[in-house]
């Protein structure tokens, strides 16, 4: 067995939570785990990408070679396109469609290309998967935050490599007790999102 | 054995309690950084933050000279700072064992640029260094070097890169023992002093020429424990063409023989000296072997020289030319490798990536950084000044939108840069802008050399109490050490002390920090301004900081959508939209730079 996943996104949205959460459960389902991060001063606005790496063997390399990722996790449109060539021809992407604009396309002195622009592409990629809006969704429960927990609702129902409510528990486990009913409720709401999405 | 998830980092800080360290030193600088604050968690373990890394180098190494094992933990940039203390402490050797960690980043992933350190450590200064492949590695080499580094009596160094220190695997460790060794500083001047002293025993020999020949005479006994080390290891294969892992190339290059789908020839080799027996037993019947490494062609050169002197006709190939010279090992790099390799082909060359939008770094919203640096653009662009720039956060001040700074070098740079330009004639205002930490770091040299060679600078110091960039690790200006509180050395005493006149303003004004700057200007010598305002990231958290939060709202009645806020501020909270300004309430922390920006008088 071998489970490749890559979490693409911008410094804030809880990225990193949502890769150790599911590092840890494979962890305790007696996996082989290795992964990291690339995170160029994500508090300041960066680019973050985690690689989680989960086999029955021997992992050698942390980083996901391109092409072999099995999920690719785009908590944000364009961070999705940047990491979209990590994904495997047979692999599953899930890609909130809420963009995070840049600060050089905020200026005009660049672009930031369109979602409909970002979706024609990774399309014509003739990769598999899910656009859906996860931040609004999110927005929708009372808390942008939130984002992160619906993809990783949404991920379980992409994926069988671990059981969902093992993800929620653990999840739960590292967050504060105050937030608990609301992700369980962004969790539900992201699972519920694959498959009926427009 | 236990076996646990940890990082890169924890692992070699485990490694290095488990191995008894006593002082660990350090200054933060990515990959690295972790390391010094995760060894100080474990009881007994003193750890600190030095000034620099040559002053962490200096304290760990006394330390080991008092009987106690040390380790001094430094990214490559460090290095260079303490290369003058490397280039002799190799020659004295060292009592306890001791560790250099000393962090590489293939790639610049997050540094001013990329280099191998395994140059400096191993080829010139000749010590012995382990490069690990994984993150169990990078613990198992850790204690191992603690022993050879005390029977060898030579300093031991860990050259983990970016991808072992911020990787997390499973890693199977040990207990920490109990400190049981007596601090003892046993004086032997001999090995200690380096100094041209005309040794009388060595038939008048100056020491260093007779520490050079001990060092030399070490390699040998280097290369023996290499040849046995677990850390270098043949796999057989069939084939004609081998394949060497150095470090996490290895890690890649296994990666890549799985998706190969066939058994490779691979000699896996971690440490320098290189176990010469090894490699030629490897190398003997082969054609043909490709190195990979981070990120010069170290062991590539290494294997030439060996080929050469055991007359061993073999093509060696890697970073020396047939792979990319620059850069970052992937698995994907070193597949298309092998797979050129086997079939005899040069390395295709790379395709030209795809622009996707550059999500640029950028200060906080918040940062009392960008205060200073609209205040500071605002004073230059009146009387065409130009601003030597220096390490830390600041330095996005760099990119656009707010394209200030006209050079970046290394820490401290910016203050002898700064009037080695008015020295060389230019006949308008220069200034050095520069943080707390690096200022404690390498700028107070810096400043006295320009006070005392009648410089005419405005030198600007950013102090928010903290450094920012690598974490918020306290420095020499912070109200704590790693320990315990501290009074704070205060910059703008120290400048006073030196002689330069001290300017203060508290960079969330825009205006009066303007008008401090013009002022300095005006004045002659070398004028200090110290811009005092906390890190917000930092000390937000603690409900401390420099500024009277308020509501800022763009007034959309007033705003004729212009831009000039986000065209010369470039505050991740404001955009445009809809031909009008447009405030982001979730991310923006309501420090009010923003309305200092606006001519119309749209933000308030």
């Amino acid at each position: 067995m071998k489970f490749d996943l890559v979490i693409a996104g911008v410094g804030g949205q809880g990225n990193i939570l949502a890769s150790q959460v599911v590092a840890k459960c494979a962890m305790d389902a007696g996996y082989n785990v290795v992964n990291t991060e690339t995170k160029g001063a994500a508090q300041r606005g960066g680019s973050v990408l985690s690689h989680v790496r989960i086999a029955d063997g021997e992992i050698f390399s942390p980083l996901v070679p391109a092409g072999q990722a099995d999920v690719l996790l785009g908590f944000e449109p364009l961070e999705a396109l940047r990491y979209i060539g990590l994904l495997g021809k047979k692999g599953t992407f899930i890609i909130n469609t809420a963009p995070v604009p840049t600060i050089l396309a905020n200026m005009k002195v660049d672009e930031y290309p369109s979602t409909e622009q970002i979706v024609a592409i990774i399309k014509e990629k003739g990769l598999d998967g899910h656009f859906l809006n996860a931040t609004r969704a999110a927005k929708d429960l009372g808390n942008v935050l939130l984002t992160n927990v619906v993809m990783l609702g949404a991920f379980t129902a992409v994926s069988s490599v671990l059981q969902p409510d093992v993800i929620l528990k653990k999840l739960l486990t590292m967050v504060d007790e105050k937030f608990h009913a609301d992700d369980s409720r962004a969790f539900a709401v992201g699972r519920g999102l694959i498959g009926k999405e427009g | 054995m236990r076996k646990e998830f940890m990082l890169g980092n924890e692992a070699i800080a485990r490694g290095a309690a488990e191995a008894g360290v006593r002082v660990v030193a350090g200054y933060p600088g990515t990959p690295a950084t972790e390391i010094v604050d995760l060894c100080g968690g474990y009881p007994g373990v003193y750890a600190e933050w030095s000034a620099n890394e040559k002053h962490a180098f200096e304290v760990a190494t006394a330390a080991s000279l008092t009987n106690q094992r040390s380790m001094a933990v430094m990214k490559h940039n460090g290095t260079n700072a303490a290369a003058d203390f490397l280039m002799h402490v190799n020659f004295t050797g060292i009592r306890a064992g001791m560790v250099l960690i000393t962090a590489d980043d293939p790639g610049g992933l997050s540094s001013q640029c990329e280099e191998d350190t395994r140059i400096l450590v191993h080829n010139y200064a000749h010590l012995p260094m382990f490069d690990p492949s994984s993150v169990q590695e990078a613990y198992d080499m850790t204690k191992a070097a603690f022993e050879l580094s005390e029977k060898t009596e030579l300093v031991f160094a860990l050259r983990p890169v970016m991808r072992i220190n911020h990787a997390g695997g499973m890693v199977e460790y040990g207990d920490v023992a109990p400190q049981s060794r007596p601090a003892e500083f046993v004086i032997d001047r001999k090995r200690f002093v380096m100094s041209a002293v005309v040794e009388k025993e060595s038939g008048g020999e100056l020491r260093p020429k007779m520490r050079h020949r001990w060092l030399n005479a070490k390699q040998a006994e280097l290369k023996a424990l290499m040849e046995d080390s677990p850390f270098n290891r043949v796999e057989k294969a069939p084939g004609e063409v081998g394949f060497i892992g150095c470090g996490i190339g290895y890690a890649f290059l296994k990666e890549a023989e799985r998706i190969h789908g066939a058994k490779l020839p691979i000699l896996k080799l971690s440490t320098l000296p290189l176990p010469e027996g090894k490699v030629l037993d490897f190398v003997r019947g082969l054609k043909k072997v490709v190195v990979f490494e981070e990120v010069e062609p170290v062991v590539e050169k290494l294997i030439k020289e060996l080929c050469f002197e055991h007359k061993i006709v073999l093509e060696v190939l890697g970073r020396g030319g047939y792979l990319p010279s620059e850069g970052e090992l992937s698995t994907n790099l070193v597949l298309t490798a092998v797979e050129a390799a086997l079939a005899g082909k040069d390395y295709p060359a790379p395709a030209q990536g795809q622009y996707v939008s550059a999500r640029t770094r950028t200060q906080c919203p918040g940062c009392s950084h960008r205060g200073l640096l609209v205040a500071l653009k605002e004073v230059v662009r009146k009387n065409g000044g130009v601003v030597t720039g220096d390490i830390g956060c600041h330095d996005a001040g760099t990119f656009e939108p707010m394209n200030l700074q006209a050079t970046i070098y290394c820490m401290g740079s910016s203050i002898p840069m700064a009037y080695g330009i008015k020295k060389a004639g230019f006949d308008k205002p220069v200034y050095a802008l520069i943080g707390d930490s690096t200022f404690f770091h390498n700028g107070l040299t810096g400043l006295a050399s320009a006070i005392y060679n009648g410089a005419d600078i405005t030198v600007v110091i950013a102090y928010n109490s903290t450094t920012a960039m690598t974490g918020f690790q306290p420095h020499p200006g912070s109200a704590n050490n790693l320990n315990q509180p501290v009074t704070p050395i205060e910059p703008g005493a120290v400048a006073a002390a030196m002689g330069a006149k001290v300017f203060r303003c508290n960079p969330y004004n825009v205006e009066e920090t303007a008008r401090v700057i013009a002022e300095a200007t005006a004045e002659t010598g070398v004028k200090v301004v110290v811009a005092e305002a906390l890190c917000y990231l930092k000390f937000g958290r603690e409900g401390k900081i420099s500024y009277t939060p308020r509501q800022v709202a763009v007034d959309v009645a007033v705003c004729n959508g212009c831009g000039l806020c986000v065209r010369t501020f470039g505050c991740p909270s404001i955009t445009l939209s809809e031909g009008k300004a447009v405030i982001e309430p979730s991310s923006c922390n309501g420090c009010g730079v923003c309305v200092s920006v606006c001519k119309r008088g749209a933000i308030k």
